[in-house]
């Protein structure tokens, strides 16, 4: 049961999702009539500029509306209210989704959200004198810009083929309001 | 398309589009084999949103984005614009459309149910260019609404179009 008096300001739910890929994006395609073929066509997407096909917006969207629909036990315990986000970063195919709303502020029987959409998106794997071992569709299709160098969203850790590169970026800032039953 | 050009036609979308409406509505039918698709795409398994027909099943939170994009692409794809006295499509390439921001208000809603029979209606809210990129970008306020004309959502949309496309 989640009440009002269980949650405290700081206060952090969270999901991850690792199973974006073509066929997902094709099935969501389907499922949301949202058809516009740089979400399913690598060739259209090239065209378009876009390196490959990017996911749907709001695909990436409903695993927002999916934290809260789990938190509050598909309106057992209260409703959401309200969800607002920018879509800041494209997500593609091999990324890691981790999405956290953490309570900002609580009213009465209506709590408040910060929402933070986070993308992982593996680049490579290199040994420790540089050479490739391994390169990630982002790597090969170079999905990562300057900008996100010179932003300092490039990151390395340790792994166990090598050393991995990786981008951790903020995709989809934003808020959510969820109003409790008690 | 030249740069004097983009940024003509931007200038044009700015003052021509805040607060109007766009003409015409977006009707579309809720199917129980939708909504149970859609909801699988996120995993979802509670029979509240892919149980039996007969025990009767709501809409996911999530498939807002169904009828709301439906609503965008049908609304904004066949929208017109008179620009210098000629008229011309809104979107100049689709493929340059991209979803900028997304707000859904839930309160005093009703969930969406199969059968349900929806009526979309949309008006263009604050409109502004990015001149760094030249990205035009316009807020769409939606308002879904059932057969009883019962509000099921209130969305806005952020929509950005990249050069070319507007």
């Amino acid at each position: 049961m989640v009440k009002v008096s269980d949650i405290n300001v700081g206060q952090v739910i969270k999901n991850k999702f690792d199973g974006i890929t073509r066929e997902l994006l094709r099935e969501y395609a389907k499922a949301s009539g949202d058809t516009n073929p740089i979400h399913t066509s690598d060739e259209i997407a090239i065209k378009a500029g876009l390196k490959g096909i990017i996911a749907h917006g709001l695909f990436s969207f409903g695993f927002i509306t999916k934290l809260f629909e789990d938190f509050l036990e598909h309106g057992s315990f209260g409703k959401l209210s309200e969800i607002a986000v920018d879509m800041r970063g494209m997500v593609r195919c091999g990324d890691l989704l981790v999405t956290e709303g953490k309570v900002t502020k609580i009213e009465g029987k209506r709590v408040f959200f910060d929402v933070t959409q986070k993308t992982f998106t593996n680049i490579d794997i290199k040994d420790t004198n540089g050479n490739l071992i391994k390169q990630f569709e982002a790597g090969e299709r170079g999905y990562i810009s300057e900008k996100d160098i010179e932003q300092g969203l490039v990151k390395t850790k340790q792994v166990p083929e090598g050393i991995l590169s990786y981008r951790e970026r903020v995709a989809t800032p934003g808020n959510a309001v969820i109003e409790l039953f008690e | 398309m030249d740069d004097e050009e983009i940024k003509k036609n931007a200038d044009f979308l700015v003052s021509y589009l805040s607060g109007k409406e766009i003409p015409g509505s977006v009707k579309l039918s809720v199917r129980y084999r939708t909504l149970v698709d859609f909801a699988k795409v996120y995993g979802i398994t509670n029979p509240k949103y892919i149980g039996s027909e007969e025990e009767g099943i709501v809409a996911c939170h999530a498939f807002a984005n169904n009828f709301t994009i439906k609503a965008l692409y049908k609304l904004l794809l066949g929208m017109k614009v008179v620009q210098e006295g000629k008229e011309r499509p809104f979107l100049l390439n689709p493929g340059k459309l991209l979803h900028a921001g997304q707000k859904y208000d839930w309160d005093g809603c009703v969930d969406a149910k199969p059968g349900d029979r929806l009526e979309i209606t949309a008006k263009w809210g604050k409109a502004w260019v990015v001149e760094k990129n030249m990205i035009f970008f316009a807020d769409l306020h939606v308002e879904v609404k059932n057969q009883n004309g019962e509000m099921v959502v209130k969305p806005t949309v952020t929509a950005a179009i990249r050069p070319g496309g507007y």
